[in-house]
């Protein structure tokens, strides 16, 4: 049973009082990215330290899950704030100016080739916080399948798609025909960060990813069809809470959910561990390996 | 005189001066600082605004002295508002760390846990709430003494709610053990509970307090308000149980949210005098009073016409932004609303929200553009009434 964190990590309080010092004018921006250099590896080195199986960059330097994108895009701009979901943190919707491009794919992370995940706006997310002003197949083709294959060539084991919006609005249709815009060379993971997946799940068996993201803090285990085709990735650890979880009950009910589902169960939060502050993300990361490894050692 | 007239505010926080976030930090007050006291001191015609240079040129600011630097925030504060021509006004919340931890470290039952990011390199504290909470006593009595005092205007007294303390906080008392895959009705009755003891034992005592002291207007700032839709309700509750049987003005400020969500819940709202919202984040800058100009406010003002309750206060300045919206362009977003809701009866002016993450001059240029407008609208609106011209 595979262990994994996907998505925005949050900052030490180094890095955000370096940040905070940067909108003052009271560091450089060479400051402030040494000190994301060393959140990063202090971030590699917990996730590591916990045996995870991939690594994530965290995404240390994104604003939200679809600024840099949108800075690297032609097109594009990003403009009102936006709130983030049921959150307290908020994003920048995206603002269309003409046809979506990616020339430049954003850098790969310095990560271990084939060791390593990468988080990316679901192409129907990007599209809902573009206000639909663009569709998710365009986004899909020109803006995410470019850096999907920059991924893949640095040797990326799993992109993340991350979809905010679906398990509340719905639109599978439009997001399988856009994911069928997205290159083959890496497996694809659609996350449904935050919110009740139980309408979505059955229709998400039939779209062309390798495995689904569920948060079971919002979702009941009954809510997941039995003989569920696809990989689950359970969404254990609940990134939205300062309270740390059991690794015990977290086993019991991984092993629970693996016996209803064909495809098999990956553990993770249940979205970006943003939402907590990083001594709270840490510990939530150690006790996410603890639950893996003794999922291994009843095995 | 103009028969129209739209009661200005500000809804409040406002960055504070560096010579105040200094002095507090223990850092030294630079030349820079002195500069910049003695430039708004000036501007403003603050009275006396001398003696706060002596303070601050005279050394060492022990707690006596802090007091007295925190005294002269809200009077710069407080003479920006009324300078750029507010109506209503408040101190900017200079004595207040922030509308979450203020409440936080004022209450027992809240234990801090870190920084949470806001957006961009903007963050805020987070607390979680260990057992249900309460007040000792009223905690900003104090603060709106001083400023009614020191204003001859109507005061406005920001106060954060019972919900967005509740979905601002993490919950490690109400939700318990047996999280993961619980049902939604067990996480909704622990909100319930932890909403109500907020509303109960602290922010009710601390406006029956306030009220006691001679505060008219009491306003309950909900951010979160739209954030859960099917947690509506539970603000409405919130709102009823944290003013229930004040005699005084009371309102709502909500924002960034998607306010669909509000109603019809929000006409259980008992005697809410009416809803600040964020409007100008989501418009166009561009001129005009048709639907298609106002694509910020189209939506929301027709909630509040076809519910008919509450009243606006409509959200004329964008707050992230150090664009300076036009006299023209907040005169076209007021016609609209009177347009949209038929009338100017249940329309009141203000910025989106709070504006402490601009300047000060970006402020002073935005309220006093902002009043410019509202002066503007007045008069158009004065011309329809005499029948010269359409509005």
């Amino acid at each position: 049973m595979r262990a994994f964190v996907p998505g925005i990590h949050p900052r030490s309080e180094a890095l955000v009082q370096a940040t905070r010092d940067l909108d003052r004018g009271r560091t450089t921006s060479a400051a402030v990215a040494e000190q994301r250099e060393l959140d990063f590896a202090a971030f590699v080195a917990a996730q590591e330290g916990a045996g995870l199986d991939l690594l994530s960059d965290g995404m240390l330097g994104w604003q939200d899950l679809f600024r840099p994108l949108v800075e690297a895009a032609r097109g594009l701009d990003a403009r009102p704030l936006t709130r983030f979901l049921e959150t307290n943190t908020f994003y920048r919707a995206v603002l269309v100016e003409g046809e979506p491009r990616l020339d430049m794919p954003l850098p790969p992370p310095l990560l271990p080739a084939g060791r390593w995940l990468a988080t990316l706006p679901s192409p129907l997310a990007f599209a809902r916080a573009a206000g639909n002003a663009v569709s998710a197949q365009a986004l899909a083709a020109n803006v995410l399948a470019p850096q999907i294959e920059a991924y893949a060539r640095a040797g990326c084991a799993l992109v993340v798609l991350s979809d905010p919006f679906l398990a509340r609005e719905g639109g599978v249709r439009e997001l399988r025909a856009a994911l069928a815009e997205l290159p083959g060379g890496v497996p694809l993971a659609l996350q449904l960060p935050f919110g009740d997946a139980a309408s979505a799940l059955p229709e998400c068996a039939e779209l062309p990813v390798d495995a689904v993201g569920v948060d079971f803090y919002a979702t009941s285990l009954d809510a997941v069809p039995p003989g569920f085709p696809k990989e689950i990735i359970a969404g254990v650890i609940d990134s939205r809470s300062s309270a740390l979880e059991d690794p015990a009950e977290i086993g019991t009910f991984a092993l629970e959910l693996a016996g209803r589902t064909a495809g098999g169960v990956s553990l993770a939060p249940n979205g970006d561990l943003q939402f907590v502050p990083e001594p709270i993300a840490r510990r939530k990361l150690a006790v996410l390996g603890l639950a893996k490894a003794s999922l291994e050692a009843a095995a | 005189m103009s028969g129209v007239h739209f009661v200005t505010r500000e809804i409040g926080s406002l960055a504070k001066p560096s010579w105040r976030v200094k002095a507090f930090a223990g850092r030294p007050i630079e030349e820079s600082d002195l500069a910049e006291a003695e430039r708004w001191g000036k501007r403003l015609a603050v009275n006396a605004f001398e003696r706060l240079l002596a303070l601050l040129r005279g050394g060492e600011l022990g707690p006596a002295e802090l007091a007295e630097v925190d005294d002269w925030a809200v009077r710069y504060a407080l003479a920006l508002l009324e300078r750029a021509g507010l109506d209503v006004v408040y101190d900017g919340e200079q004595r207040r760390t922030e509308m979450y931890d203020h409440v936080a470290r004022h209450a027992r039952g809240f234990e801090p846990r870190g920084t949470v990011r806001a957006f961009d390199n903007k963050y805020y504290s987070k607390a979680a709430v260990v057992e249900p909470p309460r007040i000792d006593a009223p905690y900003d009595v104090d603060e709106f003494r001083f400023v009614a005092a020191a204003t001859d205007r109507a005061v406005k007294v920001p106060l954060t709610g019972a919900y967005t303390m509740v979905d601002w906080s993490f919950d490690e008392h109400y939700a318990g053990a047996g999280r993961l895959g619980a049902s939604s009705e067990h996480r909704y009755e622990a909100r319930q509970r932890f909403v109500a003891d907020v509303a109960e034992r602290v922010i009710l005592p601390d406006v029956r307090g306030l009220v006691e002291a001679g505060a008219g207007w009491i306003q309950i700032d909900e951010p979160a308000a739209a954030t859960k839709p099917h947690e509506v309700p539970l603000v409405v509750e919130g709102f009823n149980a944290s003013v229930r049987g004040v005699a005084a003005k009371k309102s709502m400020h909500i924002c960034f949210s998607d306010y669909r969500a509000l109603w019809p819940a929000a006409l259980a709202l008992e005697d809410c005098f009416e809803l600040q919202l964020e409007f100008a984040n989501r418009d166009s800058r561009a001129l005009g009073t048709r639907d298609e100009d106002r694509p910020g406010y189209a939506e929301t003002l027709r909630l509040f016409r076809d519910h008919g309750y509450p009243n606006v206060g409509l959200g004329v300045l964008d707050i992230h932004s150090d664009y300076v919206e036009p006299p023209e362009l907040v005169r076209d977003r007021i016609l609209y609303a009177a347009d949209v809701l038929g009338g100017v009866e249940r329309i009141q002016v203000n910025p989106d929200c709070g504006l402490r993450t601009r300047s000060w001059d970006v402020v002073y240029e935005k309220l006093a553009s902002m009043v410019a407008g509202v002066r503007l609208a007045e008069a158009v609106l004065d011309r329809a009434h005499a029948g010269r011209e359409p509005a």
